[in-house]
C-alpha cells in the first residue's frame, strides 16, 4: 500500500509546472471560500449579537399571537414571578420583565405617537444596552418611580432636555384612557434611529398602574451571548410555560426579527450561489490536467496492464494521485484563508463606506471574521467533492484500456 | 568562393551536467553547387549534428560553417529564420508536416511566408505536387497520408520554392526498402532537374551506394570523402 | 497579409485539434463570463428595483420641504406652495410630474387599538399619478378630491388595528397651535403595498380635509417631484437649492443615502468578482495552452527550421488563445442572454421575504444587464486573458530548434 502512495506521489512531480498551477487554482479556490465564508459568518454572529444585545434579546416569552399583533390586552399574568421562576431554573440572570404600549407623548411644543416601555429597573440593563446608553442624567431608579427616559432624537424632536415634563396620554388594557405626567430623568443615544426616535421607557409599576395592566406585562426577555444555545433554551423553558399558561410561547430571536434571520439566509444563499460557480470553474480548469496525465501515459498503462496490472488498480493509482494533489492543495489553501481570517480576527476589517451600511443594520463598522468548523472546512469540502468527481472520469476511461492498443500509442 | 556550404574545423560540444560530449570535432568539408552528398555513419556519430550546423538550427562551439558564402555564426535569429526560408530545405526522419494543415498547404506554406502571391502558390504546389507523384491528395492531411507519401510531401515541400541546399536528415529510415528507393529516386530526379543541393544523412548502405558523393562520419570526425 | 492568414487559420485549426480540452476549458470559460454577466446583471437589478421602490415609495426623484421640517416634521415646519420658487420648480420643464401633500406623524385609533403612522394629505388627482397608491387600492376607492372626508389605509394596518373598510377611525395630531387635534375620518379605500411597513407606516386622506383638521391655511409640508430622466435629478437640484434659503430641495438619493453608497460598493465589489473567476479560468487557461504548445514542441521546431521567425510562432500560440477567449466570450454572453430571457421577469426571492423587505426590497428582482456591466466583463476577461495567452506563447517561441527536433 505504502508503495502504492509513493508511486502516485512521484508521478504527480513529473511534470512540476503543471502540478503547481494545478495546485494553484485548487489552493487559490479553498483560501478564497475560507477566507469569504468566515467573513460571511462573522458579519452573521454582528447582525445576531446586534439584533439580540441591543434590545430584543436571544429568547422571549409571549402570550401566543402578540407577536403577530402587539395588543395590550394579550398579556402574561404576574410576569415577575414567571420570570424569577426562570431565573432560578435556567440559572441564568439575564432576564428582565417588560410591558408595551403605545401613547401620544407630548412636552409644551409638540407631540409625538410613540412605544411606552415598562420596565424592570433593576433588570433591563441585562438584556439591553439602553440603560447603559443614557448620556445625560440618569437612568430610572427604581420600579416605583415616576419619571421616564426619553431617546436622544425625540428628545430633539419633542424640543425638551433634562427635568422637563412629559405627558404621555394612551389607552389602557381595559380601554380606559391611561394619562399620566413624567418628569424626564434621562436621555439615551442608542445610536439605532428606531429606538433613539420611537421609544420611551418608565418603571413597570408605574406602567401597570397607568395603563391598568395589574400584574400583567408582554414579554419576558432573556439574554445570553451566544446565540446557539436559543433551542436549548427554549426546551428548558417549556415545563415552566405550561405550568405558569399553557398560552405561553418561547420565541426565539429568529421568530422575533424573522427579517434579519432571512436577510442571513439570503445572504448565505447567494454566496454559496457565486462558491458553487467558482468550485465549478476551477473543475473545468484543472479537469484538462487530469485528462492529460492520464491520456499521456496511454503507452505507459498498456505496459501496466500487459504485466498484469487490473484496469481497477491503474484507475486507482489514477484517483490516489488526484486526491493526493487536490489535498495537499486544500490544506495549504485552507492555511492561507485562516491566516488571513485570523489576521482580520485580530485587526479587524474595515472598508469605506462601511460605516454608513453597518448602521443601517445597527451593527458596527468592523467585522471581524469567525473561524469555526464551518467556516474552515465547507468551502474545501466541497472543492474535494467537485476535484474528485473530475478525476473520476479519466479514471473511467482506464477501465476500457486494451493492453496491445495502449502500448501502440504514442 | 562557389560553395554552397563551407565547414572550417567545425566542433560542437554538447555538456550535459559534468559529462561532455564531443559530437563533432574538427570537421572541415566544402560542398559546390548540384552536388549529391550522403553523409554516413552509424548511431551517435555526429550526422544530425552536422546537418543543424549547416542549416543554421545549432551553432558550432568552434570553427566557421558559410552558406553561399555567408557566415552563419555572424547572423542573427531573425536573420537565420530569413536563411532558412530562402535558401535551405529541411526534410526530416518523421513528423515532417504540419498535421492540421493539408498536403497542398504544407507545401504552401513555405512559399506563403515568403510572400509568393496566391495564384503563383497554387500552380507551383499543384505542379511539384505532380512531379512526386501525389496528384488527387492534394486535401489530404498527414494523418492520412502513408509514411512514404508524407517524406513525399516533405521534400517537395523543401524544393518547391527552388532553396540553393535540401538537407535531409535519414528521410528513409522510418521506410520500407522499396518506398525507400523510390524516395531516394524522387530526390535524384529534383537533383538533376533543379539544380538542387542535396544533403543526405543514412546509415542504410543501399542509399550510400546510390550517393554521387559518400562523406564518412565516425565518432564526430569525418574518416572518409569519396 | 499572406503571414496573417496562414497564422490564422494554423491558429484556428489548432484550437480544434483536440476538440475535448479545449471544450473543457471553453466550459470554465463560458461558466465564467456567464457569472460575471449574470450575477453583475442581479445586483444591478436589485439596486434598480432599491431605487424604483423608493420612488414609487413616496419619495419621487426630487423632495421640497421646509428648510427646518426634516430636523423637525412639525406642522409649523411648512412653505406656501404658491410662492414664486414653488412655481418657477413645478414649471420647470424638465418636470414630469409633482404633487404636493401635507405630511404630519399622526396616531391612529380604531375601537381597539391605538398606533403612530404617517399622515399625508394629498390631492388625489396628482398623488395617484406620482406614487404607487394610484394602482394599489385593492378594497373600496381611492380618494375622490382633496376634501374627500374618507380615510385610505394599507391592509397590514387594517389587520392591525381590527379595523376593516367602512369603519370609522380617529387621527389625531398635532396642530398649529401646538394643541392636539383630532377627527374622525371614514375607511374608503384599503390599499396593498409591495411592502408591509409602507402599508402599516402611511395613511392617505383629503389635502383639504387635513388642512382643516390642524387648521393650516394653504401651506403644505412637502413636493414631491418626478422627472422626465433620472440624469437631470442632480443638476436641477443644485440649481433649485440656491433659489430660497427657506426651501430645502433634495434628490431621492439624499433622503437614502446608503443607497447611492450602495451603488458605489456594487461597482468595486463586482470588479473584484470578475478578477476572482477571472483568476479561477486563467490557471486551466495557462495550463491546457502550455500542454498544447509541450506537446507540438517538434512542430515548433519544424516552423523554425522552415524558416519563420520565432515572432510568428509566438503571435500563432497567442493568437490560438485569443481566439479561444472569443469562443468563450460569445458563447458566455449568449448563455447569459438565453438565462436573463427565460427567468421573465426576474427572479423570486420571496422565501427570504422578510429578509428582503429589511432591505427595503421586493420580492421580484428582476435582471437588468447594462451595456457598461457587459462591457467592463468582456473588457476584463479579454483583456486579462490576452495576457494570460501571453506567457504559454512567450514558451512556445523561445523553444530551440535543434532540440525541438532531435527530442520526441
Ligand atoms: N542536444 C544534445 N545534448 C547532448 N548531447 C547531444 C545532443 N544532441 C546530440 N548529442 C550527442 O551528440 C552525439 C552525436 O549525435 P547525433 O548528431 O544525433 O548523431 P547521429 O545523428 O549520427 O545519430 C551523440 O553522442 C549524441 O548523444
Ligand atoms: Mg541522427
Amino acid at each position: 500500500m505504502t508503495t502504492n502512495w509513493q508511486f502516485a506521489w512521484r508521478n504527480i512531480w513529473r511534470n512540476k509546472r503543471r502540478t503547481i498551477l494545478t495546485m494553484c487554482a485548487i489552493g487559490f479556490g479553498a483560501s478564497l471560500i475560507v477566507f469569504s465564508v468566515g467573513l460571511q459568518l462573522g458579519q452573521y454572529d454582528l447582525m445576531i449579537s446586534g439584533s439580540t444585545r441591543i434590545y430584543q434579546g436571544l429568547v422571549q416569552v409571549q402570550k401566543k399571537g402578540y407577536l403577530d399583533e402587539a395588543r395590550m390586552r394579550n398579556s402574561i399574568a404576574d410576569a415577575q414571578t414567571l420570570a424569577n421562576n426562570i431565573r432560578k431554573t435556567t440559572a441564568i440572570n439575564d432576564v428582565a420583565v417588560r410591558a408595551n404600549g403605545f401613547a401620544l407623548v407630548s412636552s409644551r411644543e409638540r407631540t409625538y405617537g410613540v412605544a411606552v416601555i415598562g420596565v424592570e429597573t433593576r433588570h433591563e440593563g441585562n438584556v439591553s444596552i439602553i440603560p447603559g446608553l443614557v448620556k445625560e442624567g440618569r437612568y430610572l431608579a427604581n420600579d416605583n418611580a415616576s419619571e421616564v427616559v426619553i431617546g436622544r432624537s425625540l428628545a430633539k424632536n419633542l424640543k425638551i432636555t433634562l427635568g422637563d415634563e412629559l405627558t404621555i396620554l394612551g389607552s389602557g388594557r381595559d380601554g380606559s384612557i391611561a394619562a399620566t405626567i413624567f418628569p424626564v430623568v434621562g436621555i439615551f443615544d442608542s445610536g439605532s434611529r428606531e429606538l433613539d426616535r420611537g421609544l420611551v421607557q418608565i418603571p413597570l409599576n408605574s406602567f401597570q398602574q397607568v395603563f391598568s395592566m395589574g400584574n400583567h406585562a408582554h414579554a419576558v426577555v432573556i439574554y445570553h451571548q451566544n446565540a446557539e444555545l436559543v433551542d436549548t433554551l427554549k426546551t428548558q423553558l417549556q415545563p415552566l410555560l405550561k405550568a405558569a399558561d399553557p398560552d405561553l410561547l418561547a420565541l426565539g430571536w429568529d421568530q422575533i426579527q424573522p427579517g434579519i434571520k432571512e436577510s442571513i439566509e439570503l445572504d448565505y444563499s447567494s454566496g454559496w450561489f457565486m462558491y458553487i460557480v467558482l468550485v465549478a470553474i476551477i473543475t473545468f480548469s484543472i479537469m484538462n490536467t487530469f485528462l492529460m496525465s492520464v491520456l499521456e501515459r496511454t503507452r505507459e498503462f498498456g505496459i501496466m496492464l500487459a504485466l498484469g496490472f487490473k484496469p481497477i488498480n491503474i484507475g486507482k493509482l489514477v484517483m490516489m494521485e488526484a486526491l493526493i494533489l487536490t489535498l495537499f492543495a486544500l490544506i495549504a489553501g485552507t492555511l492561507i484563508g485562516l491566516a488571513v481570517n485570523y489576521y482580520f480576527l485580530i485587526n479587524g476589517l474595515t472598508f469605506e463606506g462601511m460605516e454608513e451600511i453597518a448602521a443601517q443594520y445597527n451593527m458596527p463598522a468592523t467585522i471581524t471574521p469567525q473561524i469555526s468548523i464551518e467556516s474552515t472546512l465547507l468551502g474545501p469540502a466541497v472543492i474535494l467533492i467537485f476535484t474528485l468527481l473530475a478525476a473520476l472520469y479519466p479514471a473511467m476511461k482506464i477501465r476500457k484500456l486494451e493492453p496491445v492498443e495502449a502500448m501502440r500509442h504514442i | 568562393m562557389n560553395h554552397v556550404v563551407q565547414c572550417e574545423k567545425v566542433t560542437k560540444i554538447f555538456e550535459q551536467g559534468l559529462i561532455k560530449v564531443n559530437a563533432l570535432t574538427d570537421v572541415d568539408l566544402a560542398i559546390e553547387k548540384a552536388e549529391f552528398i550522403c553523409l554516413s555513419g552509424p548511431s551517435g556519430s555526429g550526422k544530425s549534428t552536422l546537418l543543424n550546423m549547416i542549416g543554421g538550427l545549432d551553432t558550432p562551439t568552434s570553427g566557421e560553417v558559410y552558406i553561399d558564402g555567408e557566415e552563419i555564426d555572424e547572423l542573427n535569429k531573425s536573420e537565420l529564420a530569413d536563411l532558412r526560408l530562402h535558401k535551405i530545405g529541411f526534410v526530416f526522419q518523421a513528423y515532417n508536416l504540419i498535421p492540421v494543415l493539408s498536403a497542398q498547404e504544407n507545401i504552401e506554406m513555405v512559399m506563403q511566408m515568403q510572400g509568393v502571391s496566391k495564384k503563383e502558390r497554387n500552380e507551383k504546389s499543384s505542379a511539384i505536387l505532380e512531379e512526386v507523384g501525389l496528384q488527387g491528395m492534394e486535401k489530404r492531411i498527414p494523418p492520412e497520408l502513408s509514411g512514404g507519401q508524407q517524406q513525399r510531401v516533405a521534400v517537395a515541400r523543401a524544393i518547391v520554392s527552388r532553396p540553393s541546399l535540401v538537407l535531409a536528415d535519414e528521410p528513409t529510415a522510418n521506410l520500407d526498402s522499396v518506398t525507400a528507393n523510390k524516395l531516394i529516386d524522387l530526390m535524384l530526379q529534383m537533383n538533376e532537374i533543379h539544380k538542387t543541393t542535396f544533403i543526405i544523412s543514412t546509415h542504410d548502405p543501399m542509399i550510400m551506394q546510390r550517393s554521387k558523393k559518400l562523406v564518412k562520419l565516425h565518432d564526430g570526425r569525418i574518416i572518409d570523402i569519396t | 497579409m499572406n503571414s496573417f492568414l496562414l497564422i490564422f487559420s494554423l491558429a484556428w485549426r489548432n484550437l480544434w485539434r483536440n476538440k475535448r480540452r479545449t471544450l473543457v476549458i471553453l466550459l470554465a470559460i463560458v461558466l465564467g463570463v456567464w457569472a460575471m454577466i449574470v450575477t453583475a446583471a442581479f445586483m444591478r437589478g436589485m439596486i434598480f428595483q432599491m431605487l424604483e421602490d423608493t420612488v414609487d415609495n413616496l419619495a419621487g426623484h426630487v423632495q421640497i420641504h421646509h428648510s427646518q421640517y426634516l430636523d423637525d416634521p412639525v406642522i409649523n415646519n411648512s412653505f406656501d406652495p404658491d410662492s414664486h420658487t414653488i412655481s418657477r420648480i413645478t414649471h420647470d420643464p424638465r418636470v414630469l410630474m409633482w404633487s404636493d401633500r401635507i405630511r404630519l406623524p399622526a396616531v391612529v385609533l380604531s375601537e381597539r387599538e391605538t398606533t403612530g403612522i404617517t399622515m399625508l394629505g394629498v390631492n388625489p388627482a396628482r398623488e395617484s399619478k406620482i406614487s404607487f397608491i394610484g394602482k394599489s387600492v385593492v378594497e373600496g376607492r381611492f380618494l375622490n378630491s382633496s376634501s374627500d372626508t374618507g380615510i385610505v389605509i394599507g391592509q397590514a394596518l387594517a389587520d392591525k388595528l381590527e379595523t376593516r373598510l367602512g369603519k370609522r377611525i380617529v387621527l389625531m395630531s398635532q396642530d398649529i397651535n401646538n394643541e392636539i387635534a383630532d377627527r374622525g375620518f371614514r375607511i374608503v379605500g384599503i390599499y396593498d403595498a409591495p411592502l408591509d411597513p409602507t402599508e402599516k407606516a402611511f395613511v392617505f386622506v383629503g389635502k383639504e380635509t387635513a388642512a382643516k383638521m390642524v387648521g393650516l391655511k394653504g401651506a403644505i409640508s412637502e413636493i414631491v417631484l418626478r422627472l422626465h430622466d433620472t440624469d437631470m435629478v442632480t443638476p436641477l437640484v443644485t440649481e433649485m437649492d440656491q433659489l430660497d434659503h427657506t426651501i430645502d430641495v433634495m434628490s431621492w438619493l439624499e433622503v437614502e443615502p446608503y443607497l447611492e453608497l450602495m451603488i458605489q460598493m456594487m461597482d468595486t465589489s463586482m470588479f473584484i468578482w470578475y478578477l476572482i473567476v477571472f483568476l479561477a479560468m486563467a490557471f486551466g487557461i495557462i495550463n491546457t495552452l502550455l500542454m498544447a504548445v509541450f506537446e507540438r514542441t517538434r512542430e515548433f521546431g519544424l516552423f523554425q527550421a522552415l524558416g519563420q521567425k520565432p515572432r510568428f510562432i509566438l503571435f500563432q500560440v497567442w493568437l490560438e488563445a485569443i481566439l479561444m477567449i472569443i469562443v468563450g466570450l460569445l458563447a458566455g454572453n449568449f448563455l447569459s442572454w438565453i438565462s436573463v430571457m427565460a427567468t421573465g421577469d426576474g427572479i423570486d426571492v420571496s422565501v427570504f421575504a422578510r429578509g428582503m423587505e429589511m432591505i427595503n426590497m421586493s420580492n421580484i428582482i428582476p435582471f437588468v444587464i447594462t451595456f457598461n456591466d457587459l462591457m467592463i466583463a468582456n473588457i476584463t476577461v479579454a483583456v486579462l486573458g490576452m495576457l494570460t495567452g501571453l506567457y504559454p506563447a512567450w514558451r512556445a517561441s523561445r523553444l530551440v530548434p535543434a532540440d525541438a527536433i532531435t527530442r520526441i
